[in-house]
């Protein structure tokens, strides 16, 4: 490889990295601005607007309701995609390839037509919009995540552990809960918090099935339609610091675990 | 071996570990003797519930759309039965107001698929061939901390560099290049814009792992066989990670077709995408949801075609490479 083609390869990586980090960057310093008017000059700086957010009620239950909803369709998603996983495991049954273009199916479902199919179904369930139709659109939503993660775990365990159990007297069930699930257990933590944060994160299945109570994605979207505030700014940020933390831990233990 | 060969005498049990308990009480052996007794049974317990889940949860969502799209209206008034009809899909081809956010659509998220794949190509490359093996996961998982934030404060991140006060604008007057500002928002650039800074990730993920399975000797080999940089790239590197330039573009495109709040907050008239037409349907009186659910069938069975097509074309394309 020639110089300038490394040269022109690093350009390309800080430059990418640049674009990626410095739209965050601003939001953070502004965060810190000590005046209600969002953009530069920086002339001051303060740390209240963190304690405005954090007083602000609204933000408060928002945040407490995404959270909610988070867990309860996470816990959701992690039975049913590992239970898909672990069914789409066996080699080979009668309408494997369906069951599989079928777990997969939310993923490539366009955000949008996702959202309005879930809003045409829950009308057909007789379920209202609000909560429980929130976790449910989140909750399939994450199933092909979860159930790839788990699954490629599941690819590398060997046979023989569970045979082994089975010899020792263990049918399947006992031996799926003492000895598979040990082993999936690095996929299903990483699992578990990419599906939280995909649920945290979503944006347009809350908006479309929620009522009036807002998920935080959604009540910093109606506040954005309505204008900047530095309040956002300093939510942004604190959810910005947890969620990248989160992600990155759970990225991690995800990647080591495929090496290792 | 089976489990009653080894169930201890009764008067054991209470010394046992909690799972010999679980497995050795007799509702478990009850459940066990009747759910697991014979291969047939144990893959229905298996089988069972999973295949209702996608059914029901999976599929059924977009049946009930299908069928609502076919209703002269829904949700149904009292007393009167909807009727059949295929109105509101040749709605969507009679009236030019709904043609244009579709075509806006579908070129949008084709040229942003191929401006990430571009922009994004070199990122991954450098990464999965430049960087030291133990470095890689440190410098993937720089990129990756703005993408878990989330789809709303990346937006929002992005309005303030593209305001009239924001930071690209400020730079180019700091320069002295303009003396008024840009204005860069609700236009289709700051659309673009957005979503690229919203789907890039998806296309690096897929392109660097295509990439790291490369083996470095590869290109070496081509060298020595006297190939020039670029040859050994259009010959070598490039077949060989199709895969990830196949997967990276299928996500971001079927991605970028479905955003709906960045046109919301970044675009003005000029710019509705399809997203918003359907979504209009929705906020509106609900008899004009079967006409939303029909225009959403067909951006789903135009957006999966399209990548269909495009896979196709990958595999025969590596196919012709073999040869």
């Amino acid at each position: 490889m020639t110089r300038h083609t490394r040269l022109f390869m690093s350009m390309a990586y800080w430059g990418f990295a640049i674009y990626l980090f410095l739209p965050i960057t601003i939001m953070i310093a502004m965060s810190f601005k000590d005046s209600k008017f969002i953009g530069f000059p920086i002339r001051s700086w303060t740390t209240d607007w963190y304690g405005q957010a954090i007083a602000n009620g609204e933000f408060v239950s928002a945040t407490g309701y995404s959270l909610l909803v988070a867990v309860v369709s996470t816990a959701i998603s992690m039975v049913m995609g590992t239970w898909l996983a672990v069914l789409l495991a066996r080699k080979s049954f009668w309408g494997r390839g369906v069951v599989f273009a079928l777990t997969m199916l939310p993923a490539v479902v366009p955000g949008i037509i996702s959202a309005i199919s879930f809003r045409i179904y829950i009308r057909l369930i007789e379920l209202d919009p609000g909560m429980v139709a929130i976790i449910f659109g989140h909750a399939v939503h994450n199933v092909p995540f979860v159930a790839l993660v788990v699954g490629a775990r599941l690819g590398t365990m060997p046979r023989s552990h569970t045979e082994a159990a089975q010899d020792l007297g263990a049918d399947p069930l006992i031996a799926f809960l003492r000895v598979t699930v040990p082993y999936l257990k690095p996929a299903m933590v990483g699992g578990a918090v990419f599906s939280l944060l995909l649920s945290f994160d979503d944006f347009v299945r809350s908006f479309f099935l929620g009522s009036y109570e807002p998920t935080l994605p959604v009540l910093l979207f109606s506040k954005l339609r309505s204008g900047m505030s530095p309040e956002i700014n300093a939510i942004s940020t604190l959810v910005l610091i947890v969620t990248a933390i989160l992600g990155l831990w759970a990225e991690r233990s995800m990647r080591r675990m495929n090496k290792g | 071996m089976s489990l009653s060969d080894t169930t201890p005498p009764p008067g054991d049990r209470n010394d046992m570990p909690f799972w010999g308990r679980v497995a050795t009480s007799p509702s478990y052996r009850r459940f066990s003797d009747a759910m697991l007794s014979s291969p047939g049974r144990q893959f229905a317990m298996l089988a069972v519930i999973p295949i209702l889940w996608v059914l029901l949860t999976h599929l059924g969502p977009l049946l009930q759309m299908f069928r609502v799209s076919l209703l002269d209206a829904y949700p149904p008034t009292r007393d009167i039965a909807p009727q059949f009809t295929t109105e509101h899909y040749g709605l969507f081809f009679k009236d030019q107001l709904f043609f244009a956010p579709f075509m806006r659509t579908l070129v949008f998220s084709l040229s942003l698929t191929l401006i990430t794949l571009v922009v994004v190509y070199p990122v991954a490359y450098f990464l999965a061939r430049h960087v030291k093996r133990n470095n890689q996961l440190l410098f993937l998982m720089l990129l990756l901390i703005p993408f878990w934030a989330g789809e709303i404060i990346r937006s929002y991140a992005m309005m303030l560099m593209l305001g009239n006060n924001g930071a690209i604008n400020l730079a180019l007057r700091a320069v002295g290049l303009i003396d008024r500002p840009i204005p860069f928002m609700y236009t289709n650039f700051a659309v673009s814009f957005a979503i690229i800074y919203l789907t890039a990730l998806y296309m690096l993920l897929p392109l660097y792992s295509a990439l790291e399975k490369i083996p470095q000797s590869f290109s070496e080999a081509a060298a020595d066989l006297g190939a020039g940089p670029l040859k050994r790239f259009w010959r070598v590197t490039l077949p060989l990670s199709l895969d990830g330039v196949a997967s990276g573009c299928t996500l971001v495109f079927l991605i970028s077709t479905g955003i709906y709040a960045v046109p919301v907050l970044f675009g003005g008239p000029s710019t509705t995408t399809f997203a918003e037409t359907i979504a209009g349907f929705f906020h509106v009186a609900g008899d004009r949801w079967p006409t939303g659910a029909a225009f959403s069938i067909i951006m789903l069975i135009t957006a999966l075609t399209i990548t269909m097509v495009f896979n196709r074309l990958i595999k025969m394309l590596q196919k012709e490479k073999h040869r």
